[in-house]
């Protein structure tokens, strides 16, 4: 077995069947995108029309102009990752420490918070569509509180923070549930030596709980990351056809509605190099903080 | 032996009989999508009742539904055209929308096939916008047309005169913006419930012929005029004065309606399927009339609308002949089951002497329309796609407050660069 193992050419065979389906389902359909992007938009059917046009649709995509509703969408979506990354992950961090930490009810909470993740995203638009239409302009209206004009998914600043919320309230059990089982994997010994030096909750989080669920922090902030930049479902559902608001929804649109495939394409490519760099970027700042020794010796070899 | 002789002869004659019955009528299963999904659609019931007839006409000819919501069949046809994957028979909009599934050659001209007889049966004029080159693509089953519809019972309870101008409407929002009333309703995220109001403005103030250029994008044509704008202001003047729910960009067309419904909103610009949807009690409280005119435009007798909506034969069927026969018999008596159940205006001739049942609110359209001096298509019907999909979003857009008038005409002017 270790002769086949040591043996690169039996390896590559081992993995062959796998490389090509995965450049089938992924890879090709990626470089196609890549290709259509570059080309000029052609009628349906029509494809010896087309011709090469380089950066063209990518100039496009950010050319400022009021109806070019692609940037504001980028920023849309940048301003959900932002509030992921520091409202979102925060909240969930919170409620696994306190779990984590032991309270009365530790598995009935954890599974209430669970719950919203396993609804279909459908549902939960539909029930936050019901909240938004239904019980909370009644509920201000019994405060006499002025209703937002065209309500909460009509009104221009409102909308957006409308769209995100459902999302973002769905997946806090999500991230909740990743970091409760990296705290839950980290070992009593430690935890017991701080209680006996006498370190509060609280410092015990932020010295030692925290520090040590580094790499799943990471792998949290990279969800939530990928998640914001190709979030659809929900907004579609809540804001109907309406919208452009974010760059899948802008994508989707320019593709099976404007029939404008190339363009469509060139926003495509946009969300993946998106994502890539982001997780990249991820990569490396947490790559440069472990040189520099904020990730703990301890937590280290904990995962090795 | 003679006996037996006779017995063979009359058997052999039978099987034959039978085989050429069979060849006559060999069993066909076809394709069909439509739109009428849902149970409160007012065209559905009368469907149901067109196939069940159909099935009991041609035994033979089997059909399997696929049963769509309107927006949803829109972009899902558009996107089976790409992969020569159209159902055999299949609901579409008449005007761009056609043309494009026409110039792609997903559609089967259907000239061939009608004979004088068939011709004769249709009403004059609506094949208009499903004939392209002298080719008939698609078969009508109803005439469409936008009203308005009051609701007399709100009407009469708060002295207000159904408006017969433009004046005379924003007198009656303002007198039920007075009482606490909200005058119009229209379902804003659905998007195409406001062009039913932003479309029948501009006619009133631009004209059939200006509106045509534009949609049809003719040579010459433009939105950057004063009567494109005056338009788009009356329409702007009505979000302004509180016609609508404040809500109303965030509604769908149902949630819209709901209010209507109960009976709590006077005034509604819809289509005449919309007569349909009325209940029995409600049909009694509604009159639909005529949208009000604009004093010295000249448009007054000028209506949204023509034959809109139809059923077409895919290019690629392998049952050509079939797909023919399912086709003409729907569009022939959805056209007659739909107008006997109020869900529509008659595309076909026939005599319906006979119904005294028939919808009360559809026969003041009738009676409106009767001496019509044009029908214009939607816009978001006559333009295709990027052109259809942006008339939609920047009337959405004046209803949110997020454009003026002024940027409508601008972002409209775009279609012809």
């Amino acid at each position: 077995m270790k002769r086949v193992l040591s043996n690169k050419w039996s390896i590559a065979v081992f993995v062959l069947p796998t490389v090509l389906f995965f450049s089938y389902i992924v890879i090709v359909p990626i470089v196609k995108t890549a290709l259509f992007s570059l080309l000029n938009e052609i009628p349906a059917k029509v494809h010896d029309q087309s011709h090469f046009v380089g950066l063209q649709n990518y100039i496009t995509m950010f050319t400022p102009g009021r109806r070019n509703e692609f940037p504001g969408a980028v920023s849309n979506s940048l301003l959900y990752a932002a509030v992921s990354v520091f409202i979102q992950l925060p909240f969930s961090l919170l409620i696994s420490l306190i779990l984590a930490n032991g309270v009365k009810g530790e598995n009935l909470y954890r599974n209430v918070f669970f719950i919203p993740v396993i609804i279909s995203s459908v549902v939960v638009s539909l029930l936050w569509q019901r909240i938004y239409k239904g019980l909370l302009p009644t509920l201000l209206e019994q405060l006499s509180i002025p209703i937002p004009q065209n309500g909460f998914l009509g009104n221009k600043e409102l909308k957006i923070w409308a769209v995100s919320l459902p999302s973002l309230w769905q997946y806090v059990g999500y991230h909740m549930l990743l970091m409760y089982g990296a705290l839950r994997s980290i070992s009593t010994d430690v935890m017991e030596a701080a209680t006996m030096d006498g370190a509060s909750g609280a410092r015990m989080a932020f010295k030692i709980q925290i520090p040590m669920i580094k790499p799943m922090l990471k792998v949290c902030i990279s969800f939530s990351l990928i998640g914001s930049f190709k979030l659809f479902d929900t907004p579609w559902i809540l804001l109907e056809r309406a919208n452009k608001q974010f760059p899948a929804l802008s994508m989707y649109v320019e593709m099976f509605s404007n029939h404008k495939y190339s363009y469509a394409s060139a926003q495509a490519m946009f969300i993946v190099f998106e994502c890539l760099a982001f997780t990249l970027l991820l990569n490396f700042m947490f790559r440069e903080r472990q040189e520099k020794g904020m990730i703990p010796e301890g937590s280290k070899s904990e995962r090795e | 032996m003679k006996k037996l002789v006779a017995l063979f002869l009359a058997l052999a004659m039978m099987m034959s009989l039978s085989i050429v019955f069979a060849e006559e009528h060999k069993e066909v299963t076809l394709t069909m999508s439509s739109i009428w999904s849902a149970e409160t659609e007012a065209n559905r019931a009368p469907f149901l009742k067109t196939l069940a007839e159909f099935e009991e006409a041609y035994p033979w000819i089997h059909i399997e539904m696929d049963w769509n919501e309107a927006n949803a069949w829109k972009d899902k046809g558009e996107n089976l055209a790409l992969s020569d994957s159209l159902p055999d028979v299949f609901y579409w909009n008449a005007g761009g929308v056609l043309w494009n599934l026409v110039g792609s050659g997903d559609i089967l001209a259907l000239n061939d096939y009608l004979t004088d007889d068939i011709m004769a049966r249709i009403e004059g004029g609506t094949l208009t916008d499903m004939t392209f080159d002298g080719k008939v693509y698609q078969l009508p089953y109803t005439k469409a047309c936008s009203a308005l519809y009051c609701n007399m019972e709100l009407f009469d309870k708060y002295s207000v005169k159904i408006p017969e101008t433009w004046d005379d409407l924003i007198e009656a929002v303002k007198a039920f913006k007075a009482a606490g009333v909200t005058p119009m309703t229209v379902g804003g995220s659905d998007q195409w419930p406001t062009n039913m109001y932003t479309d029948i403005i501009a006619l009133r103030f631009a004209g059939d012929a200006a509106c045509r250029a534009c949609y049809y994008k003719t040579e010459g044509a433009t939105f950057m005029t004063q009567d494109w704008l005056d338009g788009m202001s009356a329409f702007k003047e009505l979000i302004d004065l509180g016609a609508f729910p404040a809500d109303a960009a965030s509604l769908t067309r149902d949630e819209s309606e709901v209010a209507y419904f109960a009976g709590e909103i006077p005034m509604y610009v819809h289509g005449q399927w919309f007569a349909g949807s009325l209940s029995p009690e409600m049909q009694q409280k509604v009159k639909a009339v005529k949208f009000p005119t604009v004093a010295g435009k000249k448009t007054d007798n000028q209506w949204m609308g023509g034959a809109a909506e139809g059923f077409c034969v895919s290019s690629y069927t392998k049952n050509p002949d079939e797909a023919f026969i399912l086709c003409q018999f729907l569009a022939e008596n959805q056209s007659k089951n739909g107008f006997i159940a109020g869900a529509g205006l008659p595309a076909w001739k026939y005599d319906f002497s006979a119904y005294t049942d028939i919808n009360p609110v559809l026969l003041q359209i009738v009676e409106a329309t009767s001496n019509a001096e044009s029908f214009l298509l939607w816009g978001n019907t006559a333009l295709t796609g990027e052109d259809a999909t942006l008339i939609g979003q920047t009337v959405y857009q004046v209803l949110a407050g997020e454009i003026t008038p002024e940027q409508w005409c601008e972002d409209m002017e775009t279609i012809f660069q």
